[in-house]
């Protein structure tokens, strides 16, 4: 079991370092010169040639990559100007550094994706299992026909239309705006819930229908069929027998929904004028800002990288079958 | 007390299908003695399966049944589900055809058994460890001990099935179902698997229902046999009258469709 976790992690380095180099290949290379969008209008090219260096433009590709890559561990200098470790760089837009603005957006992202998250568990996973049981009558087919909907309408569009229901028109809500929660818990409740719900809607209705027909299946099964002959009660039968086989498959898909999300939820973050990692890379990507576009792109991959990881584990944990062939 | 366990008499399923209710199994009767073993025998969609769980109210939704079926002459046909969940698996119990599948794959077999025996007979979680170790050795798993803690892949064809017959007897049930249990083992498995089963009910006196659609099989266990055809009963008899001077068309046809050592070979 340790051999397999270390085997695991040793590929999420190597996983991490090939996403590094392909996004520093694409993003610093195949762009427009970094000097030259620093420089701005007025601009000289002695101090072109000045930026280049302090960036360290000059230097080989490799030892470019090397420079950013350390920079990360050991921190480096710009010129005069030291970077600590863990370096990012610094906004072509803003001179920030690239540490700092992902360290105050993150939590926002985490707010929002664990609200949405536990939302869309709830939601999805009961009102699949409600369905299942119920396959065939009045609720499920009004349930899965909601889902349905709900799958297909852009979150943007949803976005909008609460914040003109609930907003503008009612009133019931206050604008969203990235409140701490120890500040009013509130007002942070109340600024988030329209992002959960826009975030969580797509999601809870996918995994309705997954449940579903996850448990839908169980029930098919025969041991099923043999839990019920063994004269067990049916809360049992339930939750051993129904629940645990069906519910298993969706832990690896909550975990990579999830895993995602954390990178940042781009369109509601942006909608809502959220300030989150989301919010962070669509106005990165706007503007070109080639620091801060690879920070949160190695964010998102080291997120997903992880989820991948945490959601074997757990799953070698929850399987058995898959337990005994990873020993 | 009768000699009589278990009495079937004139069962009758129907099932609501798209073109209307279609009698699966019409007017069947017969009885299973104490210590005796009754062969149900047919192709596959004559009803054998659905009589076996119409007896402990294991059929699809919508399906409806007449007649009677009693063990220790009650009534158990029209209980509700609450009510014979009592009778499944403690007076009556089922042994099912594929063993794998039929095992909740997310559990080990030790739990399997015990949650079984708890339900019934209540006690504590180490006492039904013992009871499931007990059963284990008594359908002659090796190192019993140390294999009630291992999950049912982990288990071959045979060792799996002794598993769900240890389950079956594990409340000493006075009836055992077993529908098609050597179906899906090879043919040395399945000779250890039916000796097994006689062994076990010659030590124990639990009366069999035995769902084949092999005439071999049951002519090596079952003394009274039952022969259904597309939801009729067309013979009933002991299986020597079966076997040796079937009155049915459809016996005869099943007897001589068994495969002999001395056919002549086709070539």
């Amino acid at each position: 079991m340790m051999r397999y976790v270390l085997g695991r992690l040793g590929g999420v380095v190597l996983i991490l370092l090939a996403v590094c180099l392909f996004t520093y290949l694409i993003f610093f290379k195949l762009s427009p010169d970094p000097a030259v969008m620093i420089c701005g209008k007025t601009c000289t090219p002695e101090r072109i040639d000045s930026i280049r260096d302090v960036l360290g433009l000059n230097q080989p590709l490799l030892t470019q990559f090397w420079d950013f890559l350390s920079g990360i561990f050991v921190g480096r200098d710009y010129g005069s100007v030291h970077c600590s470790a863990p370096c990012l760089g610094y906004s072509f837009q803003t001179n920030e550094s690239v540490w700092s603005m992902i360290t105050a957006r993150l939590p926002v992202s985490i707010t929002v994706a664990v609200g949405a998250a536990v939302l869309w568990l709830l939601v999805g996973v009961i009102g699949g299992l409600v369905s299942a049981v119920k396959q065939g009558t009045w609720w499920d087919r009004s349930a899965m026909g909601l889902a349905l909907g709900g799958v297909s309408v852009p979150n943007y569009v949803l976005a909008l239309l609460l914040q003109y229901v609930l907003v503008v028109k009612l009133q019931l809500l206050p604008f969203p705006s990235a409140v701490p929660f120890a500040d009013n818990p509130l007002l942070w409740f109340e600024s988030y819930l329209m992002p959960w719900v826009v975030l969580a809607v797509g999601y809870a209705c996918l995994y309705a229908r997954l449940t579903r027909s996850n448990v839908i299946d169980t029930l098919a099964e025969n041991y099923y069929r043999t839990a019920r002959a063994k004269g067990l009660n049916g809360a049992l039968i339930m939750r051993r027998h129904a629940l645990r086989p069906a519910l298993t498959p969706i832990t690896t898909i909550f975990g990579m929904d999830f895993a995602g999300l954390l990178g940042g939820a781009l369109i509601t973050e942006t909608v809502f004028g959220l300030n989150g990692i989301g919010k962070m890379a669509a106005d990165s990507i706007a503007k070109n800002d080639q620091p801060v576009i690879m920070a949160v792109t190695l964010l998102a991959a080291f997120f997903v990288v992880i989820g991948n990881v945490v959601v074997d584990l757990l799953y070698t944990a929850l399987d058995p079958r898959v337990r005994v062939v990873s020993s | 007390m009768s000699d009589e366990l278990f009495v079937v008499d004139n069962l009758t399923v129907t099932l609501p299908t798209s073109r209307g209710p279609v009698d699966v199994v019409k007017n069947v009767s017969f009885t299973v003695g104490r210590d005796e073993t009754v062969g149900i025998v047919g192709e596959s969609g004559s009803g054998k399966s659905m009589t076996a769980l119409a007896v402990l109210g294991l059929l699809p939704r919508g399906a409806r049944t007449s007649g009677s079926v009693r063990l220790d002459g009650a009534e158990l046909l029209g209980r509700s589900d609450r009510d014979l969940r009592s009778v499944r698996g403690n007076a009556i119990s089922m042994v099912f055809q594929d063993p794998l599948s039929s095992l909740n794959p997310y559990y080990t077999v030790g739990l399997q058994i015990s949650e079984m025996y708890r339900t019934h007979r209540g006690g504590s979680r180490s006492a039904a460890r013992k009871v499931a170790i007990e059963a284990l050795e008594r359908v002659h798993i090796p190192d019993a001990a140390r294999r009630v803690d291992h999950y049912p892949h982990q288990f071959s064809g045979g060792m799996r099935q002794r598993v769900m017959i240890a389950m079956a007897l594990c409340c000493s049930p006075s009836l055992l179902i077993a529908d098609e249990p050597t179906t899906a083992l090879d043919v040395t498995v399945q000779a250890q698997i039916l000796e097994l089963l006689g062994e076990l009910q010659s030590t124990t006196g639990t009366g069999m229902m035995f769902i084949t659609h092999d005439l071999a099989v049951i002519s090596s266990i079952a003394q009274r046999v039952l022969v259904m055809q597309s939801g009729d009963p067309v013979e009933y008899g002991t299986a020597e009258q079966v076997f040796s001077a079937p009155r049915h068309e459809y016996t005869r046809m099943l007897l001589d469709a068994v495969p002999r050592i001395d056919d002549e070979v086709l070539s």
